[in-house]
């Protein structure tokens, strides 16, 4: 019966680790291709979230933390500034607390094509 | 696939669960079958709750910057302290501070000790996916839900322990019986609350089956089963033969009993794993 208990329990937890993600919307938006870089990648959640880091992947190979410091409340919409490192994919992950205590996390990402 | 933060923080939950409910339990039982001599034990275990919980809002802190960093960091650390998860800490620290205390200034302690086994249980209330709904008659179950819990964790060790001391089986009896009378009346009310918790969480019959969060509280359902089965053997069959002085029963509830232990560390395992990694339906 131990034996039962802990395979159903590795069960569980191989197949499903799905985190909370509130985020209503971002731009750019996930799996864009857009033309031009914005100065700043906007977030837009749910509820509101205190945002703890936010980083830039570009191409695979390069990242970057970008810089939360204005950032000093919860807020359900965040705009963080962004530079453009050329042509290519860029992927954003970020982490942040719920209001209600939760842990937040997701990323989404975007390819820009000049 | 879990990454090494989500996996440290369930298994701190899993110690939070066990350090708090088995030492607040044992407190609960040996208040209302006047035990004596749980004291080191209990001590032990609210030890275990203090120590597991401060691991546990570090990790937290870990989780919000992704890495090692986040547990030294200030300002994550303060941010973190002034939301629920931070009122749940003090909880439990304060309580189960107040607890140890307690269980060695005489009578009066025993007092202190419930109080703050109070806090720490209600720890649980303030934070979650039943706080969440922010709903009073549910804090309130679910509270019962904790009391209950704690103090059928509780009296299982110094059950056993009276158990396997062949001069006590008249008080093995004793206390098998009196807690039986007691679970007669809390475990169908248990059931009762977890099934009705489970409901206003789940949300709808499709999703017990079809989510992964479902599915996991149905593992966990099954499991209170087992417990029950064990729980039904004893009051039914093993407490009335050592009461009537057979000297082999008490063999078969110690081994009972640790099956039980069994069933109750994996309950608390898939409830740490359903509280940290699986999201609701929506």
């Amino acid at each position: 019966m131990r034996l039962i208990l802990l395979t159903a329990i590795m069960g569980i937890w191989a197949t499903e680790a799905a985190a909370h993600s509130p985020l209503k919307q971002t731009l750019p938006a996930d799996g864009a291709t857009i033309s031009d870089m914005p100065p700043e990648v906007i977030l837009n959640f749910k509820g509101k979230i205190r945002l703890t880091r936010i980083k830039v992947t570009y191409e695979e190979k390069y990242i970057e933390d970008l810089n939360l410091d204005s950032f000093e409340s919860f807020a359900a919409s965040y705009a963080v500034p962004v530079k453009e490192m050329g042509s290519g994919a860029y992927s954003i992950k970020w982490r942040g607390l719920g209001a209600d205590g939760h842990i937040l996390n997701g990323s989404f990402g975007f390819v820009l094509e000049e | 696939m879990l990454d090494l933060w989500e996996l440290a923080s369930i298994a701190s939950k899993f110690a939070i669960y066990l350090g708090v409910l088995t030492s607040v339990g044992t407190v609960f039982a040996a208040i209302l079958f006047r035990l004596s001599d749980f004291r080191g034990f209990t001590s032990g275990f609210a030890i275990l709750g203090i120590a597991a919980a401060a691991v546990g809002f570090l990790l937290v802190g870990a989780a919000l910057t992704g890495d090692v960093r986040g547990m030294t960091d200030p300002e994550i650390l303060t941010l973190l302290w002034s939301t629920n998860v931070g009122t749940s800490l003090a909880l439990r620290i304060a309580g189960l501070g107040l607890l140890i205390v307690g269980l060695f200034i005489g009578r009066i302690g025993m007092f202190m000790s419930l109080i703050g086994g109070g806090f720490a249980l209600w720890s649980f209330v303030n934070i979650g996916h039943v706080s969440d709904r922010s709903s009073p008659g549910l804090n309130i179950i679910l509270m019962f839900h904790l009391v209950a819990i704690s103090t059928w964790i509780g009296v299982l060790s110094p059950l056993s322990k009276l158990s396997r001391d062949a001069t006590k089986i008249l008080e093995t009896a004793e206390l098998g019986h009196n807690f039986g009378k007691v679970a007669v009346v809390f475990i169908p009310a248990l059931i009762i609350a977890g099934g009705y918790m489970g409901y206003v969480i789940v949300g709808s019959l499709s999703a017990l089956f079809t989510a992964a969060y479902g599915q996991a509280l149905i593992l966990k359902t099954l499991s209170v089963a087992g417990l029950l089965s064990f729980a039904a053997i004893n009051k039914l069959r093993i407490i009335p033969q050592i009461a009537s002085g057979d000297q082999t029963a008490t063999g078969r509830l110690a081994k009972s009993i640790s099956y039980e232990w069994i069933v109750i560390i994996a309950i608390l395992l898939i409830t740490a794993v359903l509280t940290t990694t699986l999201t609701l339906p929506a």
